[in-house]
């Protein structure tokens, strides 16, 4: 087994940084696991692996966000050093998905950290206020890009830079029924991501769309694909719009988002 | 839309430039100096410095009064952030910092919780549901062109938060009652495709298979997976999907508490179809 080329540990510990801070801003999507396990994939030559691991890794976060600035795993990381780990070792997607998951878990106390070193530069900025020092905060601001992106760029630099050793000692150490029992463990958890949006979306009230979605998919998997059940939940959806329509726009009063928060602890 | 021009907008001190530059720092600098205190606070005051260079160059006493009342406690959806923004600049401008401090701080502490709400429903869960989740199902197949969704969708949201700036300030503080309203039934109907998209995810992506051989007696052995496709297909992926959202509802329960039964019932899983394997005729 080789070490990870010191190029692409550096290129992938700038990309973390850059993928973090979409996360925290307009959110493309370089941020979600998806993109990063596939760009390290790339970066290490074999973009299937990369796929695979960030299509689980995806719809296993599908739910899981910084509602109202919980803090949550970082799968980003994650992403990135499961992959890369797969790809070293030669064994399998399952296996980067193994081991994404506990680093992403591992790694939420640094997010926790980042927040409250940022209360540092509140700090100042406040003190720039009082001087009506205008500058000064927009630099605090700025400023609070730092433990952002280093809460990231830290841990995936050091985990991809020992890469070889930690592989290693994964193998010795972690039982091969241990970790075949983990590859299973992977395809299941997607169900979470599921999960959590039935909590999100008004599931009591439109649980029959769900079935119908389900029911298509279960029955006619030859038939059918994603992108044609959405194409039915489009019709569905244009349906129950004109029907609330011909309801009259009375009862659609205030409160769009009362029935529709649950408040899950991350 | 992006035709340059000095010329002041409507009320009369701003630029389209200076609304323009508050949409960029909206677009990405809201968050970088989020911290447990004030969360978005600071970020809030970076993304309207803009307007307050514009009215309070001049007028040290009013800028340091502007700056204080902007560094407090806000903290909203991102996409929908720029609708308060917008208000801002308007009531600002028509105002001044004195006579608008009152209404400021009104219109920032009363719309951020209901369009938190919205928000997070409409450009998280349900943006979500329907763009990432078709993106990861394409990329399960080893298509890398399932990125481009993500990448065109987001494109999208920038013109639409865009959008949203303008509209505000223009409207002012009418919009937000109006808005709410329309958004209901909208998200709605959002809610009714994000589900099906949801409910067709289960058979597709959930993978647990069961293939292993019961003997009792002298019968032929019973095969788990084949019994339980003739109840329904996809039956233990759905089993195991409304067993998490069940979990899910109850108060203790975390996503790293369910990740890590996830894991263990998947061990326990996997060893059962390791252990007992149908042995091959």
């Amino acid at each position: 087994m080789n070490s990870i080329p010191i190029l692409i540990v550096v290129l992938l510990t700038l990309y973390v940084g850059f993928a973090q801070l979409d996360q925290i801003s307009v959110q493309l999507g370089f941020y979600s696991p998806l993109f990063a396990a596939t760009v390290t994939g790339l970066l290490m030559g074999d973009v299937g692996m990369g796929l695979k691991v960030g299509a689980t890794m995806q719809l296993m976060t599908l739910g899981v966000a910084t509602y109202g600035g919980a803090t949550v795993p970082d799968f980003l990381s994650g992403s990135i050093m499961g992959t890369a780990f797969a790809i070293m070792s030669g064994q399998g997607d399952e296996y980067g998905i193994a081991l994404a998951v506990p680093i992403g878990l591992l790694l939420t106390q640094l997010d926790v950290f980042g927040r409250m070193a940022n209360v540092i530069f509140q700090h100042r900025a406040e003190r720039c206020a009082e001087r009506g020092d205008d500058r000064g905060v927009e630099i605090s601001n700025i400023l609070g890009i730092l433990p952002w992106t280093l809460t990231r760029m830290i841990p995936v630099f050091v985990g991809l830079f020992f890469g070889e050793a930690v592989v290693t000692a994964i193998n010795q150490y972690i039982p091969a029924w241990l970790m075949s029992g983990l590859k299973y463990a992977g395809g299941l958890l997607p169900a979470m991501g599921i999960a959590l949006l039935m909590r999100y979306l008004p599931m009591k009230k439109f649980f029959a769309y769900y079935i119908i979605g389900f029911a298509l998919m279960a029955y006619l998997p030859s038939q059918f694909t994603i992108l044609g059940v959405s194409l039915v939940g489009v019709a569905l959806a244009a349906i129950y719009m004109s029907n609330s329509e011909s309801k009259g726009a009375a009862a659609a009063a205030v409160g769009a988002a009362d029935d529709m928060e649950v408040e899950i602890d991350e | 839309m992006s035709k340059q021009t000095t010329e002041t907008l409507a009320g009369g001190k701003l630029t389209k430039q200076d609304l323009q530059k508050v949409y960029v720092r909206n677009l990405f600098g809201l968050q970088w100096g989020w911290n447990y205190e004030t969360m978005q606070g600071l970020g809030y005051c970076y993304v309207i410095m803009p307007i307050l260079r514009r009215l309070y160059r001049n007028n040290p006493e009013k800028m340091k009064k502007a700056l204080k009342t902007e560094l407090g406690y806000f903290n909203t959806s991102q996409p929908m952030s720029h609708l308060i923004v917008g208000t801002d600049a308007a009531l600002q401008e028509e105002l001044g910092i004195d006579a608008a401090e009152d209404a400021l701080i009104g219109v920032k502490t009363g719309l951020m919780g209901p369009f938190a709400g919205v928000g997070d429903t409409v450009f998280i869960t349900i943006y979500r549901a329907l763009v990432f989740s078709i993106a990861a199902y394409i990329a399960m197949g080893g298509q890398a062109v399932a990125l481009l969704i993500p990448i065109v969708c987001g494109v999208a949201m920038l013109a639409v938060r865009y959008k949203f700036t303008f509209m505000a300030y223009e409207q002012g503080r009418k919009l937000a009652s109006g808005l709410s309203g329309q958004l209901k039934r909208l998200t709605e109907a959002a809610s009714v495709l994000g589900l099906t998209v949801v409910g067709a995810l289960v058979p597709s992506v959930v993978k647990a298979p069961m293939n292993i051989n019961i003997v009792i007696g002298e019968t032929n052995p019973i095969n788990i997976q084949a019994m339980l496709d003739k109840i329904m297909p996809a039956a233990l992926p759905l089993a195991i999907v409304v067993l998490s959202y069940w979990l899910l509802g109850k108060k203790k329960m975390t996503t790293v508490k369910l990740i890590l039964i996830l894991m263990v019932v998947g061990v326990l899983f996997g060893l059962l179809n390791t252990f007992f394997a149908p042995v091959a005729a």
